[in-house]
């Protein structure tokens, strides 16, 4: 996970304000133990603490006395890497959540209200609840609809919890379907869709499966395998591939965020006021006519040919479905691949 | 900050936030603005006594916004007799309000849910508030659970009017944006006051009080075609909030009573995906029925599976179908002129 960076002086100020009490709470902590705790490294801890050691008050004289200090235990701080709040100023308790931070953790609950960790109570609500109890005022009306999560994400989680592999349908991109049998790792989303990413025991290989597409899922009697344990996943769910296939796109300015994930550092090349031209990667034309044909009016293939032609056959078969006649029974045409 | 460069102005910045919250939260009586530009760190070394102040005046308003900010809730308290006289107005920090409730506890369990809901967002104003509330939370010093599986969740807000709409919403401005409606040629400026921002099903919606047709309305995001702007009008919203729950309830319940047909190619992705989409049922025959919210949003969605799938019912869903497919092949067929 990310580590936490403050960046602007509004940070550094919450991460002051939050490190006081906890140092109060804990008589003598080491610098890294309290740098685990928050997610920071070391040196922020250190930076911030000689700040704190050094700040209080104006006090009666108005002249920052002695007193009207903080004060450390120096010899443990500058010897041991620990630290000792010796002299406390002002504050002792931790600062409440702005609305709009109580707001930013409550919408992200409900992203999550799914997920089988909370299935069997409303840890949600009773969360959503103390957050707007410790905001400075009512959290903001920003919300995030309960989605009904994909039912494999349950299964997904007992066979980690038993450490039982896991086996189920799939069907690929490319139109396959195989029984494959994995060890899930970790679960991503992006939206609206769902992820796991698994050692696949098949392809000996870190693979990654949309939730929707599994199918007949079963935690089998086999022990998970060790090979996936170390591996390290990179942060980003779509990884270029030096097998990826390059399309030019020209769209529409407004549509560029759509095609984010396939741009990667594609430069964007304008050809008239409002289109752009980019470069997007993808594995195969199986996703390449599912992203044109979602953005239907929006984006085109400029090219190569084959590329063009390749959609062009997608939508001229989708087309022939209808040209049969509204709704009737007919027998679907075997689409091409 | 450009405009100063005194030579104490070495003083960083989060130390004179920090030394500022000290000072008013540690006075009773709270401190006038003239006290504390000559006595509070940061602000003390670049005081002129009995001299223009003016840039250091402007430098404490900023830095009350950072602190209100952050969720500190910052009191004037007016001397009485002397009610109007900004030079009497004294400020300060209210412990009370200032520390979070005593008896507000959370479960290692609830530590790292929290801590999962902070990861959702990656980008924006959502990620930077979301990560300070959790280091906040950090300081209450419990420990987390390891969950059993990792998690990398992610819920993006792509749209540029997200920002500009949630300050609005904030600040309860009412603004104007050019929005497209699916059919039409060309954008119409609506005039909104926002009541909430809420995502269902993977979209992004404004709800607020449309202006002109002075009633709610619900906006999808990704129609708002230009940058949504500011307004001089304020508004009031409702007593008691409630907006973004209403917002909900509202799309969930159209989301319900609205239902298409589609039939599928056997064994297809079409298949899989659409079976497995919230509210779907399937009959025979490779029919699938389908709960949805708009009929161009499910459009798009099922124009992306080619000759997978065939929409049926109801027809204005086929004909948007079909007229997204004619526009895909004619912008695919090989050009003419090449």
């Amino acid at each position: 996970m990310a580590s936490f960076q403050p960046m602007h002086a509004q940070d550094k100020l919450a991460f002051l304000l939050s490190l006081v009490p906890y140092l109060m709470d804990h008589d003598r902590v080491s610098v890294a133990d309290a740098a685990a705790h928050f997610g920071v490294p070391p040196e922020q801890i250190r930076q911030a603490v000689r700040l704190i050691a050094v700040s209080g008050v104006p006090g009666e004289t108005t002249q920052y006395q002695h007193d009207d200090l903080f004060d450390i235990d120096w010899d443990a701080f500058e010897q041991d890497d620990e630290i000792a709040i010796t002299h406390l100023v002002a504050i002792d308790e931790s600062p409440r959540f702005s609305a709009r931070e109580a707001a930013a953790l409550i919408a992200g609950l409900q992203y999550l209200s799914g997920l089988p960790e909370q299935a069997d109570r409303d840890v949600v609500g009773s969360l959503m609840a103390k957050l707007s109890r410790g905001a400075s005022a009512a959290p903001s009306e920003v919300a995030v609809g309960s989605g009904d999560l994909d039912e494999a994400l349950a299964t997904i989680r007992r066979s980690v919890a038993t450490a039982r592999s896991l086996a189920f349908d799939y069907l690929n991109a490319r139109g396959e379907r195989e029984r494959r049998t994995v060890d899930p790792l970790r679960v991503e989303s992006l939206d609206a869709d769902w992820y796991v990413r698994a050692w696949d025991h098949g392809r000996q290989a870190v693979r990654t499966f949309r939730l929707d597409r599994m199918s007949g899922l079963d935690v089998t009697d086999e022990p998970a395998s060790a090979e996936g344990r170390d591996v390290v996943l990179p942060e980003t769910l779509f990884q270029a591939s030096p097998d990826d296939l390059s399309v030019e796109l020209e769209l529409s300015e407004a549509a560029l965020p759509l095609v984010d994930d396939w741009i990667g550092g594609s430069e964007r090349r304008r050809v008239d006021p409002d289109r752009v031209r980019v470069t997007v990667r993808l594995a195969h034309y199986g996703a390449l006519t599912r992203l044109v044909a979602g953005l239907a009016g929006l984006a085109t293939v400029v090219g190569p040919p084959d590329a063009r032609a390749t959609v062009e056959r997608w939508a001229g078969d989708a087309l022939a479905n209808y040209a049969t006649g509204g709704g009737s029974p007919s027998p679907a045409t075997g689409p091409a691949r | 900050m450009p405009e100063s460069s005194s030579p104490s102005a070495r003083v960083p910045v989060e130390e004179r936030l920090f030394s500022l919250v000290l000072a008013l939260v540690a006075t009773e009586n709270g401190l006038t603005k003239n006290e504390i530009l000559s006595t509070v760190q940061g602000y003390r070394q670049r005081f002129v006594s009995g001299g223009d102040n003016t840039s250091l005046e402007r430098q404490f308003e900023r830095d009350k916004d950072d602190i209100r900010d952050l969720g500190i809730p910052m009191e004037t308290v007016e001397p009485p007799g002397e009610q109007g006289n900004n030079h009497l107005l004294r400020y300060r920090i209210s412990k009370g309000d200032y520390d979070l409730p005593s008896d507000l506890t959370f479960s290692a369990q609830e530590i790292t849910l929290l801590g999962l809901a902070s990861t959702v967002w990656r980008q924006g104003s959502l990620s930077a508030e979301s990560q300070r509330a959790l280091v906040k939370l950090r300081s209450l010093g419990i420990r987390s659970d390891d969950p059993v599986i990792g998690y990398a969740p992610r819920l993006r807000t792509r749209e540029s009017s997200f920002e500009p709409l949630r300050a609005a919403l904030e600040r309860h401005t009412t603004v104007t944006f050019p929005y497209l409606k699916p059919g039409d040629s060309a954008p119409r400026r609506r005039t909104v006051s926002p009541l909430a921002l809420v995502q269902h099903r993977g979209r992004w919606h404004l709800y607020g009080r449309d202006e002109d047709a002075a009633a709610p309305r619900t906006f999808l995001l990704a129609r708002i075609v230009g940058a949504p702007r500011s307004t001089s009008k304020s508004f009031e919203p409702p007593e008691g909030g409630g907006s973004a729950e209403r917002a909900l309830a509202e799309l969930d319940a159209l989301w319900r009573s609205q239902r298409a047909t589609v039939r599928v190619v056997d064994g297809s992705d079409a298949a899989t995906r659409l079976a497995r989409r919230p509210g779907s049922s399937v009959d025979l025959g490779g029919v699938i029925t389908l709960q949805y919210t708009d009929v161009d949003i499910l459009a798009d969605e099922l124009a992306s599976f080619g000759p997978e799938v065939e929409a049926l019912t109801p027809g204005d869903l086929r004909a948007a179908v079909i007229k997204r497919l004619t526009i895909l092949a004619h912008a695919h067929a090989p050009a003419e002129e090449d």
